[in-house]
């Protein structure tokens, strides 16, 4: 019992450290939830900030035109858009900052233009995917497939629904644990290097250390097969967590890829505290889909097989 | 002001008119045919609470007098409770009606793009006055 108590003041010591006013704890569970988008739509042009009833208007209209049971007329759009508000979870909330993008750099508040060489890149994986649809798993989103998830990061951004994420902390560690697909994500914060150049892993490899109160994480040896918005195996993301009150985080994030963006960009997410808990996701438990989705393909070839003219 | 409150709003219609058909886990349009829509009234067996979605078993009653099992794809369970449904919700035995789209792969699987309750009160719908969970653990 005394060495549970040792082990509590041990990690008390190391999350406030002596003499200093820091406060070194991000732990609980969180909500990245806002229906602020990422980029600044381009109506918006130069504004960056919305004023108080601007800011009110805009969560009333994007919540009145969500909360409707939207049907589209043609079919295709009507399977397309299987979704309802129901299922969803984006919140009511525009960011507390009343930005009008979480992108905060460049002012235009816009993911910076994609290298000629990016978009190659883009273009020719689009085009593989579309060719390769329905082969096999390969050809599929790696969302669709339960790997990666495009709002569970690294970085961390808001998406339609379980946008949370539970952090614990140790002395020499802290886990970020994302709600959506499965992710778990161990950060030393010991001061070992990345892991060989060699290396590469579909989230990539996370580094933290302290900057007075703010934790900064830095991801390097992203898989070749991960790209985020554009992104190539260059990727340099840099996250910075700060405990801005005890309901409030800061997290903002940069992305650094000279071979796929053709300047940096930084953008900036409030998160809340969260009720929790947090669900697990499991993934590849249910999902059906990707069985539905081959099968019917392979039910099609059957079908054009079938209805050839004989030779 | 007035003028750059109005594109605000026009630009908030275009972020979810643009975003919302395409933001389910995976792509609906892959996985059910829009040339086969289905409407089915059937009694719930049971509810499969899943990732990355949730499933609806139902019986289905043929004009032959046989049964056949349909299942039926939802959202994510973990938002599904989070909003207020429950596994008391939809217990076996509860009728509903299923309006959705049937499988590509032509098994007893569809989506539900709408499910109501034979009196007609809809299921699943965010919209005010509805029956959704989410209005009544408001009030």
């Amino acid at each position: 019992m005394k060495g549970c108590w040792l082990l509590v003041l041990i990690g008390a010591q190391a999350a406030f450290p002596q003499g200093r006013q820091v406060q070194r704890d991000l732990e609980g569970i969180w909500s990245n939830a806002t229906i602020t988008p990422l980029e600044r739509p381009a109506d918006l042009g130069g504004k960056a900030t919305f004023t108080p009833e601007e800011a009110a208007a805009y969560e009333k209209q994007v919540v009145a035109r969500g909360n409707v049971d939207n049907r589209p007329k043609n079919a295709e759009a009507d399977v397309a858009s299987a979704y309802n508000q129901f299922w969803y979870d984006r919140g009511t909330k525009a960011v507390g900052t009343r930005r009008t993008s979480l992108i905060v750099d460049p002012p235009d508040g816009r993911i910076p233009a994609l290298t000629a060489e990016a978009q190659k890149r883009v273009q020719e994986t689009r085009a593989w995917m579309e060719a390769h649809a329905t082969d096999g798993p390969e050809g599929r989103s790696l969302g669709e497939r339960c790997i990666v998830w495009f709002t569970a990061g690294p970085p961390m951004l808001p998406g339609p629904y379980n946008n949370n994420f539970q952090i614990v902390q140790t002395r020499d560690q802290v886990v970020i644990l994302n709600e959506m697909i499965h992710d778990a994500r161990v950060i030393p914060l010991d001061g070992r290097p990345h892991v060989a150049e060699n290396i590469r892993q579909w989230r990539g490899d996370s580094r933290g250390h302290w900057e007075g109160s703010t934790l900064v994480v830095d991801t390097t040896n992203f898989s070749d097969e991960y790209s985020f918005r554009g992104s190539d195996r260059n990727l340099h993301l840099t996250e910075r967590f700060t405990r801005s009150s005890p309901d409030t985080l800061l997290y903002q994030f940069t992305v650094e890829d000279p071979t796929a963006f053709t300047k940096p960009w930084t953008a900036q997410i409030p998160v809340t505290r969260a009720k929790g808990p947090i669900y697990e996701y499991a993934c590849h438990e249910g999902n059906y889909a990707m069985v539905d989705i081959l099968a019917g393909a392979r039910k099609a070839e059957q079908k054009a097989a079938g209805n050839k003219p004989p030779k | 002001m007035r003028k750059s409150l109005a594109i605000a709003i026009a630009a908030a219609g275009l972020v979810i008119a643009g975003a919302a058909p395409v933001w389910a886990h995976h792509a609906f349009a892959a996985e059910f045919d829009s040339n086969k829509p289905l409407k089915l009234h059937g009694v719930v067996t049971k509810m499969e609470w899943i990732n990355p979605h949730a499933w609806i078993h139902i019986d289905v009653k043929n004009p032959d007098g046989t049964v056949t099992n349909w299942m039926v794809e939802g959202g994510s369970p973990n938002t599904l409770l989070r909003n207020g449904f429950t596994k008391n919700s939809l217990p076996p035995g509860t009728e509903i009606v299923v309006d959705g789209y049937q499988s590509k792969d032509e098994s007893n699987k569809m989506n539900g793009r709408d499910i109501t309750f034979p009196d007609g009160r809809k299921l699943f719908v965010g919209s005010a006055g509805t029956g959704a969970p989410s209005d009544k653990s408001e009030k």
